[in-house]
């Protein structure tokens, strides 16, 4: 799925409200890996869910359009993604299979075809034997398994990812973050990635969209031609050096700037 | 390496751990025998543990203390029944629509506080000392920490489950019935075990007004006070703390056969 932003701004709390997204323009292709990245409050989480059909926005459009369609005909927001929450939003009185299982019990699909995908989802995403337990019983990484599993077994086009990775320990990380990559490299959907770690954007995205602090605009977006699949050892060529540093000189400027609006609040 | 003795030996320890919170009762009723019988205090203001024991032994086999004991119980469970389906319902109706919340606030915030014992000479009044004004001062006492706690519970929601439930495709009714209400298990039966509570103690005290000749744990006690047989005073009272224990324990069981993520995920 094409999706198109065109002059997205959202403000929060009326008119003098804080001004989370500002005129955020750009064009995510099909079949891509964009992630957007950028200091703490600049708006990334709003931009996916509004571009989910989550959250609506002040002022501005998304159109998403399916390239195959001639007639270039506008999906519904909201029907063609799913979202992946920064707290993973499991539901801690369902076990995994029913966590899963969830979108397609609302879709009325009968119990032995809903278990039958949801099983065959969660050996996909390596977690075959844990189809009884609670998400309490599930280490973090795990967790993020089953949430994946649940946003994948929808099957929809578009895959929207609020730094779902943020709270794992470094090793979990870069487990999940190569599955992820492997997952993307097998089903092509478009994914828009949120994150504030500069080596995961690089490591994981086409493309990285830098954002400014506050009103959230973007500062620049950062082809990255990294070859596929990826894993870990990229990290360690000069070409992702190079982008890195580049990445982090934006980002430091954002961040300082970010820290300075926030001292003139505090003053 | 822990050998079989020293095992056996820390098995042994293990089992002395279990039984030491029996220590400071078994003490406690030794001292409570020795003052009675060495300063001879008379029984009508304190019996010793001994003869209360000989008078609960006598009540459990006449088959007078079940009998009291079953009436008290039948009398809970109807009370307790009516405010929890009346209250989960009410509350659920209420979390769900701001609208009815609203129209039922005043209501439940000028009546909550008020002691609902002193209702009782007006159930009088209405429904005469038999069954139904015992069965409904408890039932109207349990239903407001029971459709305060279900509001609460519906309200306190995570949104953040209620959005991602929308993502994945689920209608309003779905929302309802498959995230409000299992989220707000937890807060439902928290207010039913308050509800339970106070029914007990309303019964009770409802048997200890009207209840004459009509059986029941209060009535059991008011009357034995009355022609000072203090130790069936205190067997009734001693029955009543375990009857009130078994009963939350029993509670605690099913919440935790029908919630298991509850007591584990905090």
């Amino acid at each position: 799925m094409d999706i198109e932003v065109d002059n997205l701004t959202q403000v929060w709390g009326g008119a003098n409200g804080v001004c989370a997204l500002d005129r955020f323009t750009h064009s995510f292709a099909s079949n891509r890996f964009a992630c957007i990245l950028g200091p703490s409050g600049c708006g990334k989480s709003t931009l996916i869910q509004i571009i989910g059909g989550i959250e609506s926005a002040t002022s501005g459009e998304v159109r998403i359009t399916d390239p195959a369609d001639k007639e270039r005909r506008r999906q519904p927001l909201g029907g063609c993604s799913l979202m992946m929450w920064q707290n993973l939003n499991l539901f801690p009185w369902r076990n995994v299979i029913d966590n899963v299982a969830f979108g397609l019990e609302m879709e009325g699909l009968s119990r032995a075809v809903r278990y039958a995908r949801a099983k065959e989802l969660l050996a996909s995403v390596g977690l075959p034997k844990f189809e009884n337990h609670y998400v309490h019983q599930l280490s973090g990484g795990m967790r993020q398994r089953v949430a994946l599993a649940r946003a994948l077994i929808m099957q929809r086009p578009v895959l929207l990812m609020d730094e779902p990775f943020a709270a794992l320990d470094a090793q979990t990380k870069i487990v999940m973050q190569e599955e992820l990559a492997r997952i993307f490299e097998q089903t092509r959907k478009t994914i828009l990635f949120v994150t504030h770690a500069i080596d995961e954007a690089i490591l994981l995205g086409d493309e990285v969209i830098v954002m400014t602090a506050r009103p959230g605009r973007i500062k620049e977006v950062i082809p990255v031609n990294l070859p596929r699949p990826r894993s870990q050892e990229l990290v360690n060529s000069p070409e992702f050096g190079r982008l890195y540093e580049h990445a982090l000189r934006l980002i430091r400027e954002e961040v300082l700037n970010a820290m300075r609006q926030q001292e003139a609040v505090d003053d | 390496m822990i050998d079989s003795t020293s095992a056996r030996r820390w098995k042994q320890v293990h089992r002395l751990h279990g039984l030491l919170p029996l220590l400071p009762i078994v003490l406690f009723l030794g001292f409570w025998e020795f003052m009675v019988q060495v300063r001879g205090l008379a029984p009508i203001y304190l019996p010793a543990p001994s003869s209360i024991a000989r008078y609960l032994f006598e009540m459990i086999a006449d088959g007078s203390l079940a009998y009291h004991l079953g009436i008290t119980f039948l009398r809970i469970m109807a009370g307790f029944v009516m405010a929890a389906v009346a209250g989960v319902f009410l509350g659920l109706m209420m979390g769900m629509s701001p609208l009815l919340a609203r129209m039922v606030d005043p209501w439940i915030a000028a009546l909550y506080p008020l002691p609902k014992i002193s209702l009782i000479p007006l159930l009088i009044i209405w429904l005469g000392t038999g069954e139904a004004y015992k069965i409904v001062i408890s039932a109207v006492t349990a239903f407001f920490p029971i459709v305060i706690s279900t509001f609460a519970g519906i309200r306190q929601v995570d949104r953040g489950l209620i959005k991602a439930a929308k993502d994945l495709g689920a209608t309003r009714r779905q929302i309802q019935l498959k995230v409000m209400l299992p989220a707000a298990t937890p807060s439902i039966f928290a207010g039913l075990q308050l509800g339970m509570g106070v029914t007990i103690i309303l019964v009770v005290a409802a048997e200890m007004i009207g209840g004459s000749g009509q059986g029941g744990m209060g009535y059991l006690l008011i009357h034995a006070g009355q022609i000072m047989e203090t130790e069936k005073v205190f067997a009734g009272l001693l029955t009543l703390a375990v009857f009130g224990a078994v009963i939350t324990k029993v509670q605690a069981r099913i919440d935790r056969w029908i919630a298991p993520w509850i007591s584990e995920s905090h």
